[in-house]
């Protein structure tokens, strides 16, 4: 029982993804309540689990469509399970995933639920073209009144001039406060941290070379699922490149700056996808006679100035979660980290390895610690695999968790970086 | 009250005719003042220049790179003491080229640290730095020279050298002054490093617009508890600003509470109604009481404490000028402004002290004046009073460094307030352009050297005068 002594423990029993793909393309007809539809079922599934046992979905969504933004409890119903199962959902950036799991981890352990489903989904090939707020503002008292005239109407387009004022708008990966999109924020890191463009096109081979591998081995069989849509089956992930070279990354063109270093072969792709975890008090795991995976020893979310690093948060949110669950970074066997960019990882890295950092941002005396990279990311990350945002979290804990339950070692770190500058850290140990 | 050539001088066309003209009439540069409350990062992205690899290297790298800066160092040995903070806070050190090569983008600040000078002979470093890269300054830029103190040199030639650095410091601050640019001198005293980093934050920054060729000491003198928040500095502080119904009292009140404080604003009964607008726009609290009425500080004492639960920065502002000739002064005219602006003072201060009311950690700040230095025809009451502050500041500061409580005098130059619009107009004039800067200063100037003053991270500031007068000719 160790940390938790006689308290009530929620463990990881089994965990499920979609295929992530490439937005736009193959499940593009699939919105994120279908996605979400697809994982939970294809895990109840493999579970095998009594529907009547489920208490609740809580499901992270960071595209959320605007006129069903619960997906949790869409995606309930369109299971088919029963009505009494709550559905909720939470936002959190892309650490909306890890706060899906951690929120139902939380109600179990104080005994809320005995049995969650959570994880999360995002379908950027279906995000909602927003319009100005000009023209909702102008168009919707029309339409609402129901008695406009022609010449009301006329009278409210004549408003909407220049044109450029109320085309819609490009969804962008941009920051509310700032306006300055994610990969410039990660390009001003790259230089600040002095991460050079080699360094980032190495880690991203690396990341699509483990991939790759474990794609061929097969390690990811029973955790991603095939998947239907209208046009046949997608069955497995389809943004790996087994093929990418060093000498192909580096022809690629830097996209936020010129002489920048960020390239598409060294920042994560738009994606599509859902993963799905099963957590129950570990009581009733043993009860229904499933063997726990994994359990949450620690979290910690934190928050930055996204002025100043937006991606830099795992650097804090790491060292708090390692100090809450009475460890330090020699005691972790395996680290997972989402990958942005190659950039932030690496800035990231830097900065735990960095003793001027500990002293002046963490008020410690000794860095964080240097993290091998045999224990980073053993089967790839975000750049290879895919980031489909709110399904990040639930795929990084399904496959530590398979990974602590197979191998020999007991504990792995998740570090997550998200948009307004957040960062989360969780450290899972074995059953 | 505008300042006409400040006007014109905004002006791009009236500005290149007045300088193609020759026309013998000064044209001083619009100051870039503070955006709005204290930053973390208020030097985002700006090139600073720093030369002297002397023993406050560490705390002036910390203090650069966590507030965003670029720094430019002249050596290498400075660029590994600038390391740790510079990774810490991913702001990356370039090396300073000595022949300056086309294009080097405009410099923020030129900071020098002369804390390792041991001769005169050393003293061409200073000259090096400043006359290759001073044309990077820009307009309203920023020079700070640090250095220790002469008093504790070592030798009469580290004695010479060190106070070398502040005939350097005013002189170069008038040669830049017409650009709206400021110099300042820090003599930090052994062991008083860190207290150095609240002191650059308002030497570098639009707080300090209108300091220039001034000489601070920084000292360990007061007791300090290593508190130095950054931003809303003094959130959960109560503070007291007397005479605050208009000019340098309201913008002190308004300064102090957008930093964070819960300012209490106390003003004569009859200036009731331009007391009780500052209050409802800073959210504070007003208190009607003449200070220089018999038990004024008694009463001011029991509401602190009743309502506020006491006080942590007291602001002596009220302050009256009744000018004339001392042979025609009546006697009337002569106590009334030693009442007000000395007597009083020191009456409501040792309440204060007395009843416990002012509470450890707290801070003091008395309006002097310039006047009060250099003395002023007409002034001998006032000049009296305000030196006079200046006495009272020094020793009280003594006495209360145990208690982490600091006392420091503030003395305003040419400010532009009801007070000097009263002046005659040639007099005014010579006010405002017999400066560095050539121009007279806002209330708000004064107001955020006081807001400086009493941030919980200025405690390395104590029994000092802070001229805020704009580099003025008079009683430099």
């Amino acid at each position: 029982m160790g940390l938790f002594g006689d308290k009530r423990r929620a463990v990881i029993v089994g965990g499920m993804r979609t295929p992530f793909v490439k937005s736009f393309t193959d499940l593009m007809e699939l919105d994120t309540i279908a996605l979400g539809v697809a994982a939970s079922s294809a895990l109840l599934r493999k579970l095998d689990l009594p529907r009547r046992e489920i208490d609740a979905f809580v499901w992270g969504g960071v595209v959320l469509p605007p006129l069903s933004v619960n997906i949790g409890r869409e995606i309930v119903l369109d299971l088919g399970l029963p009505s009494s199962v709550d559905g909720m959902t939470v936002t959190r950036a892309c650490a909306s995933g890890l706060q899906a799991i951690t929120s139902a981890v939380a109600a179990i352990e104080r005994g809320d639920v005995d049995v969650v489903v959570a994880g999360g989904s995002d379908s950027t090939s279906n995000a909602p073209i927003a319009f100005p707020s000009k023209v909702t503002r102008t168009i919707a008292p029309l339409a609402l009144s129901g008695k406009a005239t022609a010449q009301d109407v006329l009278g409210a387009l004549a408003q909407l001039m220049p044109l450029s004022d109320i085309l819609p708008r490009q969804p962008r990966v941009a920051e509310r406060t700032t306006g300055e999109v994610m990969g410039e924020s990660a390009e001003r890191m790259a230089q600040r941290n002095e991460i050079s463009r080699m360094a980032q096109d190495e880690f991203a081979l690396r990341s699509h070379k483990r991939a790759a591998k474990a794609i061929a081995a097969g390690r990811f069989d029973d955790e991603v699922t095939k998947i239907e849509t209208p046009t046949g089956f997608v069955h497995v992930d389809g943004l790996v490149r087994a093929d990418t070279s060093l000498d192909k990354l580096s022809k690629l063109k830097p996209v936020f700056a010129k002489g920048g270093t960020i390239t598409a072969g060294n920042a994560t792709p738009l994606t599509d996808g859902a993963a799905a975890v099963v957590l129950m008090s570990e009581e009733k795991a043993r009860a229904l006679g499933y063997r726990p995976l994994a359990a949450f020893r620690s979290w910690s979310y934190v928050a930055v100035d996204p002025a100043d690093q937006l991606l830099i948060g795992p650097a804090i949110a790491v060292p708090r979660a390692l100090e809450r669950a009475g460890m330090s970074l020699a005691d972790i066997d395996l680290v997972d980290m989402h990958e942005a960019f190659a950039a932030q990882v690496l800035s990231v890295l830097k900065m735990l390895a960095s003793q001027a950092f500990a002293r002046e941002r963490l008020g410690r005396d000794q860095a964080v610690g240097e993290i091998h990279p045999d224990k980073l990311n053993v089967y790839g990350g975000s750049i290879a695999i895919g980031h489909p945002f709110a399904a990040t979290g639930a795929r990084m804990v399904t496959t530590m968790a398979n990974e602590l339950a197979r191998s020999q070692r007991s504990t792995a770190l998740l570090g997550i970086c998200a948009a307004g500058g957040l960062g989360a850290a969780a450290i899972l140990e074995r059953v | 009250m505008t300042d006409v050539l400040l006007e014109l001088s905004r002006n791009k066309l009236a500005r290149q005719f007045m300088s193609r003209a020759r026309l013998p009439i000064p044209m001083p540069e619009g100051l870039r003042r503070l955006p709005g409350p204290r930053v973390e990062r208020f030097l985002e992205a700006k090139t600073v220049l720093v030369s002297g690899a002397g023993s406050l290297a560490e705390s002036l790298s910390r203090t650069l790179s966590r507030a965003g800066a670029m720094s430019e160092v002249a050596s290498a040995e400075l660029a590994q003491l600038f390391a740790p903070a510079a990774e810490a806070y991913a702001r990356p050190t370039r090396l300073l080229l000595s022949d300056e090569s086309q294009g080097a983008s405009e410099a923020e600040a030129l900071l020098f640290d002369a804390s390792v000078l041991r001769t005169p002979a050393d003293l061409k470093l200073l000259y090096e730095f400043f006359h290759a890269h001073l044309g990077r300054l820009v307009r309203s830029g920023r020079v700070v020279i640090l250095g220790r103190p002469p008093d504790a040199a070592q030798t009469p030639m580290a004695a010479a050298a060190s106070a070398a650095l502040e005939g350097f410091t005013r002189s170069l601050a008038k040669e830049i002054g017409g650009r709206g640019a400021t110099a300042n001198l820090v003599y930090v005293a052994d062991g008083a490093e860190d207290r150095l980093a609240a002191v650059l934050r308002f030497l570098l920054s639009g707080a300090s617009a209108f300091v220039t060729a001034q000489a601070l000491r920084v000292s360990a003198r007061a007791a300090w508890s290593a508190e130095d928040p950054w931003q809303q500095p003094l959130s959960n502080k109560v503070a007291l600003v007397t005479g605050a119904a208009r000019g340098i009292g309201a913008a002190t009140a308004r300064a102090l509470a957008d930093e964070g404080a819960h300012v209490v604003c106390l003003d004569r009964p009859e200036d009731d109604d331009a007391l009780s607008h500052v209050v409802r726009d800073i959210q504070g609290s007003a208190l009607l009481i003449d200070i220089s009425a018999s038990g004024a500080g008694v009463q001011i004492a029991h509401e602190l404490e009743h309502r506020h639960g006491g006080v942590d920065i007291v602001v002596h502002n009220a302050g009256i000028t009744r000018d004339r000739r001392l042979a025609r002064m009546p006697e009337s005219t002569w106590e009334q402004v030693l009442s007000v602006n000395l007597e009083a003072l020191l009456l409501v201060t040792d309440v204060l002290l007395n009843e416990q009311t002012l509470r450890d950690h707290g801070r003091i700040v008395n309006l002097s004046s310039i006047s009060g230095i250099a003395g002023n025809v007409g002034q001998t009451n006032y000049a009296a009073s305000k030196a006079g502050v200046i006495g009272f500041t020094r020793a009280l500061a003594e006495q209360l460094a145990g208690r982490a409580i600091t006392v420091n005098a503030v003395a305003p130059g040419f400010i532009e307030t009801r007070m000097t619009q009263a002046v005659p107009v040639l007099v005014r004039e010579a006010g405002r352009r017999l400066s560095a800067l050539g121009q007279g200063g806002l209330p708000e100037d004064v107001a955020q050297a006081i807001a400086f003053l009493v941030e919980p991270g200025a405690a390395g500031l104590t029994g000092q005068v802070l001229r805020v007068c704009g580099g003025a000719l008079i009683g430099a």
